[in-house]
């Protein structure tokens, strides 16, 4: 890992992360959905899965949606390749690149929940959670981005991510049966798990996170090395 | 000269398609090296190999003293600048953020880039956007960033593609002064006048196997017929073939003044390759 180079690449990315209308409008979508909430709230304070379902929108619309346009648009245009054969490591690449999402995340996240509010969530274990949840949603963005090889091709992946892993709160809120295959499976997602870790002692639900994290880390580690050479 | 590059028995295939038979050469420290084929015969994918963005089949490569497992190293890419089909640039930043991006990735100073710009004829766009430019002004972006770090080998593939005339000799110009400087310059092209002012020795590529490696004008000269082109003042144009017999034939024309132009037979690389393997370079 080379600061210099990470540092290179995080300013280009800066640069053209403002420069890019269309992903500069998906930050402001969970502070407006935030704003639009608290309208309709009445001053009543907001259950944990709400809270849940504000972090799910941010990952999924900011975190996974850019870098997965990112990555996508640098594998189309094949200036990832120039990186490629450059000094500069698969690490310093992604870091570098990550540096720019995990700003614009935290920026959008901290914004909205502040709207919302965040006490709940402000506690050692929830907090560790939503590392490890920004750690799933990037490397699933940065998976799906090198996988897709286009940005037309992402938008086919953006929807599939934001319903299941992103909005999967709003299912708690259907009233579907406890018990049933729908339920079963979604609550072991990671965001139902975080929501989870509120009601049990347990540290069960963060080891479950993190072995989404690992998936979607090794997902990220095979679409990368794919993409390094043209076999 | 010491090799720079050894390249012995290489096969590359994809699936039952083989693209590169058994091509094998060496390229010497600061020579420029061109190797010259039609679309389709295999020199992108011997770039490729050489550059580590393709594993080969079987053979032996060898690039600045490093063996096929440690092409691709970040060693190995600092001394190497590449231009292939697979450059690109960044449409929505300038010129300049461009390569100031490969100098930090590179640890090259900054200063570098208006020099280099100025090389390629672009110092007073620097600070215009890459989506603005003409193809022909981001391929010379795309030189200058394949020179940014000052490398020891540049491989060139089809570097001149997109160039106006102006330009293309601008940049020949720029290239045999990066040679001169010691630099080993690796280029394909499928131009011949590029391949004749440009390069030392040259390979014709033809269905993945090499059929032809010198010097661009021993080459003309091998393959010339040696025949005596003349032209008289009359408008006569006459070919006599260059043996004893016709010593006094030619002695009659000088004599009697009627000789307006005479030459022997030079065919030019593209006739040459077209002799060769029966196939035009397009």
């Amino acid at each position: 890992m080379n600061i210099q180079r990470i540092s290179a690449i995080f300013e280009k990315d800066i640069k053209d992360f403002m420069k890019n209308m269309m992903l500069l409008m998906m930050p402001l979508i969970p502070i407006v959905l935030a704003l639009l909430y608290k309208q309709m709230s009445n001053g009543e304070e907001f259950p944990i899965y709400f809270l849940y379902l504000n972090v799910g929108i941010a990952y999924s619309s900011v975190t996974s949606t850019c870098m997965m346009t990112m990555m996508a648009e640098e594998n189309e245009k094949k200036t990832l390749r120039g990186l490629i054969q450059s000094p500069a490591s698969m690490v310093d690449i992604l870091v570098g690149k990550s540096l720019v999402v995990g700003l614009i995340t935290f920026v959008s996240l901290t914004v909205s929940l502040a709207i919302i509010g965040s006490d709940p969530l402000l506690n050692g274990k929830a907090i560790l959670a939503l590392i490890l949840l920004f750690l799933f949603f990037l490397f699933l963005g940065i998976g799906i981005g090198l996988f897709s090889k286009s940005i037309s091709a992402t938008s086919a992946y953006t929807m599939p991510v934001m319903l299941l892993f992103g909005f999967t709160p709003i299912l708690g809120s259907l009233q579907l049966d406890e018990d049933g295959i729908i339920m079963t499976i979604t609550d072991t997602f990671p965001i139902m798990q975080a929501i989870e870790l509120h009601e049990k002692s347990s540290w069960v639900p963060l080891g479950i996170i993190a072995g989404w994290v690992l998936a979607a880390a090794l997902f990220m580690y095979i679409c990368f090395k794919k993409t390094m050479t043209d076999d | 000269m010491e090799n720079i590059m050894e390249v012995a028995g290489l096969k590359k295939s994809f699936g039952k398609n083989i693209a590169i038979k058994d091509v094998s050469f060496e390229v010497k420290k600061g020579e420029v090296f061109g190797l010259l084929g039609p679309s389709g015969s295999g020199k992108t994918t011997t770039i490729k190999i050489l550059t580590g963005e393709l594993s080969k089949t079987a053979g032996k490569v060898t690039v600045l003293g490093m063996d096929s497992s440690q092409i691709g190293t970040a060693d190995f890419k600092s001394k190497v600048g590449i231009l292939s089909d697979n450059s690109s640039l960044y449409e929505r930043l300038t010129i300049y953020d461009n390569l100031k991006l490969f100098c930090k990735l590179y640890r090259a100073p900054l200063q570098q880039i208006d020099v280099l710009l100025r090389e390629v004829n672009l110092h007073e766009e620097r600070m215009k956007t890459v989506s603005k430019l003409s193809k022909g002004m981001k391929q010379r972006v795309l030189l200058a960033k394949a020179l940014i770090h000052k490398p020891k080998l540049v491989f060139l593939d089809e570097p001149t593609s997109a160039l106006d005339p102006g330009n293309m000799a601008h940049i020949h110009r720029g290239l045999l002064k990066l040679n001169e400087a010691g630099t080993t310059i690796f280029l394909t092209t499928h131009n011949m006048e590029e391949a004749n002012s440009l390069c030392d020795r040259v390979a014709f590529l033809h269905e993945g196997e090499i059929v032809e490696l010198d010097d661009p004008d021993e080459l003309r000269y091998k393959h010339s017929t040696h025949d005596f082109h003349i032209e008289t003042y009359e408008g006569e144009r006459l070919v006599i073939k260059n043996t004893p017999d016709n010593a006094d034939r030619i002695k009659e024309l000088i004599v009697y003044n009627r000789v307006k132009s005479m030459q022997t037979d030079k065919p030019t690389l593209g006739q040459v390759f077209l002799k060769v393997t029966g196939e035009e370079l397009v």
